[in-house]
């Protein structure tokens, strides 16, 4: 018969083996443009014409760019103003909508311009400490208007983004969800769609956590759900904090404290047991005697 | 009155102790594993290795207020105080893990969904689930009558475990969750999530085991010693007042 400690030999050997086998290589292979301050995807099929300070990404048949930056600014509308000026060399207006979305990370400005007969921009600002993160959609094709909105759901369908398909429909083309036709599903890298059409029109949308997220395309120019699923996995895949060592650390450091303050706490209590039995023995001899 | 020969030797058996030694030599060789032999995760970054710990203490408590209501089931049907120890020794060790799942979620939640805590159902089933167990530890330390007590906290013991229930099962139940799922398809709605490949599980599964079984049960057992031996003093003492 094995005695406890070649048995325990053996648990921990198991135990090495087994998990060291194979647990090395990378866990994801989807790349990521790194600036420091922030992460973003990099979008395959995509010219990628990232800098230092900013992801950058162009999709040249649907005369499409997704940009993605940290800027200082006064607020969100003035940072998307600053960031579509830098990006277009134009005077930016008002824009066409305006609404704010709190996602998981903290609550997103959603903002729709048209800049002029070709060229329409959604931008996403988000305060981040003295900075806003900025990330800007823009589509210069005379042939087609393209939004990209993320709207909070208004109701617990959770599995339907229609409501807020029709949201957008209304507030960027004056359309109601009746006038489009029923609904189809496409499967995309980023989820599942639920696309609505017209002859003019396509309306298409998602919901992740606790929000829609939709795409207008106003025109022919096609290409909306390719667009559509790039601007999604930015977004989703957006992150500020590149370097989160220090959570590890924090994690870490939490787990050994609960684990230490139970495993001395029992040492503890032992050591006050062990002097009242000392006590109550030199009160047993001291009557004794 | 009785001296300190009158109260039986308990030196630590054997198997205590080598399952004490596996148990820390494990812990540390699951750490090297989750944070130097896994790869990194290319989304999450080096916070996504606090899943080697944050969902395996879970299932450590899983293990441990399971031992409760083994434990209570067994001293109400024999009356035998043993099994009442092991209850009180899988609500201390349970509770620990608990905690330790709990604040490694916030901790991880911080960077990936930049807030350290949401009413998700889960989290907050998690949350209610420790509350109950610390009242389980306070009520035991406010009723006097050892009997009473003892019948109590067994029943309380039992049904507290469908807290533990409900915070495993909740996610897949509720689809208004933001808590991602490793093992099986996450909600639609989960955010954080990442893929349970190869090389996460090859780390994940030795955390699993040694969490689910080993760490549970040696320091439950080393908590029921401690509790036997406070019973045993506690007798001696009571005994003294009375001479």
């Amino acid at each position: 018969m094995m005695i406890p400690k070649q048995v325990a030999t053996i648990l921990l050997c198991l135990l090495l083996i087994g998990g060291g086998a194979s647990a090395n290589g990378e866990q994801r292979t989807v790349p990521y443009y790194r600036s420091g301050a922030f992460n973003a995807p990099i979008l395959g099929g995509w010219a990628n014409e990232s800098n230092a300070n900013l992801a950058q990404f162009e999709l040249a048949e649907a005369q499409a760019t997704i940009r993605t930056s940290l800027v200082s600014a006064a607020d969100g509308l003035a940072a998307a103003r600053g960031e579509l000026s830098d990006l277009l060399g134009l005077d930016i207006n008002q824009p066409v909508y305006d609404e704010k979305v709190n996602l998981a990370d903290g609550t997103w400005r959603v903002l729709v311009f048209d800049l002029d007969e070709a060229t329409t921009a959604s931008v996403m600002t988000r305060r981040n400490e003295t900075d806003f993160a900025v990330i800007t959609f823009v589509e210069r094709n005379p042939a087609a208007r393209t939004a990209m909105l993320a709207i909070t759901q208004a109701d617990d369908s959770w599995d339907e983004a229609d409501p807020e398909i029709a949201l957008a429909a209304e507030a960027l083309a004056g359309i109601g969800l009746e006038q489009l036709d029923s609904a189809e599903v496409t499967d995309m890298p980023s989820g599942s769609w639920r696309v609505f059409r017209q002859p003019a029109l396509t309306v298409m949308g998602m919901v992740f956590g606790n929000e829609s997220y939709v795409a207008l395309q106003e025109g022919e120019a096609g290409e909306l759900a390719a667009l559509a699923d790039a601007w999604n996995r930015t977004l989703l895949g957006f992150f500020i904090t590149p370097d989160n060592s220090l959570y590890l650390a924090l994690g870490l450091a939490v787990t050994f404290a609960i684990l230490g303050t139970l495993v001395l706490g029992h040492f503890w209590r032992l050591r006050s047991l062990e002097k009242d039995l000392t006590l109550l023995n030199e009160l047993g001899e001291a009557a004794d005697a | 009155m009785p001296t300190q020969a009158g109260l039986e030797p308990n030196p630590q058996p054997r198997l205590l102790r080598a399952l004490t030694a596996v148990t820390a030599l494990g812990f540390l060789a699951t750490l090297y594993l989750g944070l130097f032999a896994a790869g990194t995760d290319i989304e999450q970054g080096q916070i996504q290795r606090i899943f080697y710990i944050h969902m395996p203490s879970f299932f450590g408590a899983f293990t441990a207020f399971g031992g409760t209501v083994i434990g209570g089931i067994l001293y109400l049907a024999r009356k035998q105080d043993a099994w009442d120890r092991i209850a009180l020794a899988g609500v201390e060790v349970g509770l620990a893990f608990s905690l330790i799942n709990l604040l490694t979620g916030a901790i991880w939640a911080r960077p990936i969904w930049n807030t350290w805590w949401t009413w998700d159902p889960r989290l907050t089933s998690a949350a209610v689930m420790c509350l109950i167990y610390a009242a389980y530890l306070m009520l035991r330390a406010g009723i006097d009558d050892i009997s009473r007590k003892r019948n109590f906290m067994s029943v309380y013991g039992i049904f507290s475990f469908v807290s533990v229930l409900t915070t495993l099962f909740i996610i897949r139940i509720v689809p208004e969750t933001i808590h991602p799922v490793i093992v099986g398809a996450s909600p639609q709605n989960a955010q954080g999530s990442f893929e349970a490949t190869s090389g996460v599980f090859m780390a994940l599964a030795p955390s699993m085991l040694l969490w689910l079984t080993l760490m549970p049960i040696t320091l439950m057992w080393h908590r029921y010693r401690l509790e036997t031996r406070k019973e045993a003093i506690d007798r001696l003492k009571f005994q003294a007042l009375s001479d």
